[in-house]
């Protein structure tokens, strides 16, 4: 399981890559919509982990050009908003989503659930 | 009747006039309605008597006149009247005297037997006569009919024969004489043919003048005399003197017309005299004629048509003043109420706003807060993780049950994050028809065994005619739920709770959640609907339970309060609108406009 992670919270990015690599998660790391863009351009990924609110592409937008970019690929959304309520626009609806600060635990459940 | 009797009571005890409400004074568009009461009852009673009195006043002054003028003109007549009689009898008798004179010769008049058939004869004709005298230019009586003994008088020294001499004719003042009765002399004078003159006097009874005089007049507060120029009373008067005194009151100045003028009399009495000096076509005399009138025994009719008019007057402005009175206690009663309801509105609708921008505020902090406390969570998260994970290093329980606390922490910091944003956000309501009935047992299932646990009473009464409303059922299960939770907390084992819905009005329907449990202190009860204010011991409650529910009710439309009492019990009475869409156009419609 290869995975896209796009936070502008660059610490918390890095953070959350180390975690996911300790339990064997290849993680790569961008921090704005378009470094996202040309790594999934360049690399193929199951999933992407996206933050909803960014400078430049948000969350919601970016899934939908990676979406177009590569059909079969999964997104999760991380928002500091905390539930579900901002998820309202496009395919991003029948996404899933967590609030932060999140349980790694969980964050591992659904991504095996996405993966599936 | 009870009801009436107390609306009464209400009327005379204004709700205005004991203003309690002291917290919400200072909103009041007015501050004192006592003062308002007092200055309209005022002005409104001054705008309303004043015309009625100055409109009395004129009123009371024209009439006041048209009496005044209707007097004098009454007095003036019988004044008229009285003098032409007067002059009359003095005149009659003058020129009886005159036609004596003229036609009867010197010789026959000296001639006791002929003069005494004269003085029959003038008797008969006219009346009033006492005698008849003959004396010559020296003042000698050279002939005398009548009932005393009187020739060969010499007059010569007499006040009226000096008089008498001076003009043809003559009338004296009534005086008493020789004969100590009161009397008239008149007197002409003639020549006989030697140049040398003589002078025919007749003596007149006053009785006959005195008649003459009384059938004028008119009433017991009249009096009609004769007084002599120099102020001396002639003829008997009622309220001015003994006859023969000096007249008490000052004499008129001359005037040949009849007079009238107003005055006041030596005891203080309004008079009105009515006066004419009296004189005949041939003859000056002495008599001034006086026609004196009391005003206020001639007004008696007036006065009491005045004192009438003053009753009705006096109560008129009483009715005015009632009436005004009670307009003014109901009209500044109802500003009172539609003012007191204004403030008690403003009030809410400030603390529901005071409220959106506390949460407005809280979500802004919430969302900042989040990101670094994210990354405290995966900084923490990571260092646990190469302890257990990676065992780089060796492992330490301490360090991994602190790094545990920081966990926790931050947890605890998420969930109310997350509820402050729940809070603050704006969600779409997905409406449903709900029956009440199953919203409430579904929201009671969660506590069943608490309650047989604990031996709390849940009383539920669902009234048979409410109806399905619209309405978010989530979000309604959610308010009932924490409702709920909050009075399993307030109540000690073995008390009760009672839910209890019914419909409130036409598109209404409300839901009560009372408990006798520990109850809160009337200082909370304005708190209790703001972020973080909680009760409960530092760590077990976020304080946003009830701001949240607040939020929830606000969303679907509806209205929340809270009633408490300490230590007896708290009630909760959520509104909610059965056509929740019907308010939503509302909304829209005021808002979009």
């Amino acid at each position: 399981m290869k995975i896209l992670l796009v936070d502008d919270e660059k610490k918390f990015a890095m953070m959350l890559s180390k975690r996911l690599a300790l339990r064997g998660i290849e993680v790569d790391y961008v921090y704005t919509g378009e470094e996202a863009v040309a790594k999934v351009e360049s690399n193929k990924y199951d999933v992407a982990i996206l933050d909803v609110k960014m400078p430049g592409i948000g969350g919601i937008e970016l899934e939908k050009k990676l979406k177009a970019l590569v059909p079969g690929m999964k997104s999760i959304f991380l928002t500091g908003h905390g539930s579900e309520a901002d998820f309202t626009a496009g395919s991003a609806k029948a996404a899933y989503y967590l609030a932060k600060p999140l349980q790694i635990e969980e964050l591992i459940e659904i991504l095996h659930e996405v993966t599936e | 009747m009870i009801g009436r009797f107390r609306k009464m009571l209400g009327l005379l005890k204004p709700e205005f006039y004991h203003q309690t409400s002291d917290h919400l004074n200072p909103y009041f568009t007015f501050p004192d309605y006592r003062k308002i009461w007092g200055i309209g009852i005022f002005v409104l009673a001054a705008a309303a008597l004043l015309p009625l009195m100055v409109v009395t006043l004129i009123y009371y002054q024209l009439i006041q006149k048209s009496v005044d003028s209707e007097l004098i003109l009454r007095t003036e007549r019988v004044a008229s009247n009285a003098r032409r009689a007067v002059t009359f009898f003095l005149e009659e008798r003058l020129d009886a005297l005159r036609f004596t004179v003229n036609e009867i010769k010197y010789d026959q008049l000296t001639n006791p037997t002929h003069f005494a058939e004269i003085l029959r004869n003038l008797k008969l004709g006219f009346g009033g006569l006492t005698d008849l005298s003959v004396i010559d230019h020296t003042g000698i009586q050279v002939a005398y009919a009548g009932p005393f003994k009187m020739e060969g008088k010499d007059y010569s020294k007499q006040a009226w024969f000096i008089e008498c001499q001076k003009s043809n004719f003559y009338v004296s003042e009534i005086f008493r004489g020789y004969r100590d009765l009161p009397h008239i002399i008149i007197t002409v004078k003639s020549f006989r043919r030697d140049g040398t003159h003589f002078i025919l006097r007749a003596t007149l009874e006053t009785e006959r003048l005195i008649h003459t005089l009384a059938s004028y007049e008119t009433g017991e507060h009249a009096d009609i005399i004769l007084v002599s120029r120099a102020g001396i009373i002639q003829t008997p008067s009622k309220y001015y003197g003994d006859i023969f005194e000096k007249m008490a009151l000052p004499m008129p100045q001359y005037s040949p017309r009849t007079q009238t003028v107003m005055a006041t009399d030596g005891q203080g009495r309004s008079i009105i005299t009515g006066y004419a000096f009296i004189s005949t076509q041939i003859a000056e005399t002495p008599f001034i004629l006086l026609v004196i009138k009391q005003k206020a025994g001639m007004m008696g009719v007036w006065l009491e048509l005045r004192s009438k008019i003053n009753w009705l007057v006096g109560f008129g402005i009483m009715v005015i003043i009632v009436v005004i009175t009670i307009t003014c206690t109901l009209m500044v009663n109802k500003l009172y109420l539609a003012d007191k309801a204004k403030t008690e509105a403003m009030t809410v609708m400030e603390q529901s706003n005071q409220l959106a921008s506390i949460g407005q505020l809280a979500a802004g902090v919430a969302h900042e807060i989040n990101n670094p406390l994210a990354l405290i969570n995966e900084t923490a998260g990571y260092v646990k993780d190469l302890f257990v994970i990676k065992e780089q290093y060796s492992k330490d329980d301490e360090l991994l049950e602190n790094i545990d606390y920081i966990l926790e922490a931050v947890e605890r910091c998420g969930t109310i994050t997350r509820q402050l944003l729940g809070f603050a956000r704006k969600f779409d309501v997905k409406i449903q028809r709900a029956n009440l009935k199953e919203v409430i047992s579904d929201v009671l299932v969660f506590y069943n065994k608490e309650a047989e646990y604990r031996n709390v009473n849940v009383f539920v009464d669902i009234s048979k005619d409410i109806p399905e409303i619209e309405t978010d059922r989530g979000k309604l299960q959610q308010v009932l739920l924490n409702l709920v939770s909050n009075a399993f907390q307030a109540v000690n084992n073995g008390c009760n709770l009672d839910i209890i819905a019914s419909p409130d009005g036409a598109n209404k329907v409300s839901i009560t959640i009372s408990d006798n449990g520990c109850g809160m202190p009337e200082e909370n009860l304005t708190k209790i609907f703001e972020p973080f204010f909680t009760t409960k011991e530092r760590g077990k409650g976020t304080g946003l339970g009830l701001t949240i529910t607040y939020g929830l009710v606000k969303k679907l439309h509806g209205n929340i309060s809270v009633k408490s009492r300490e230590n007896e019990g708290t009630t909760f009475v959520i509104t909610l609108p059965i056509h929740i869409q019907e308010e939503m156009r509302k909304d829209e419609n005021s808002f979009g406009g």
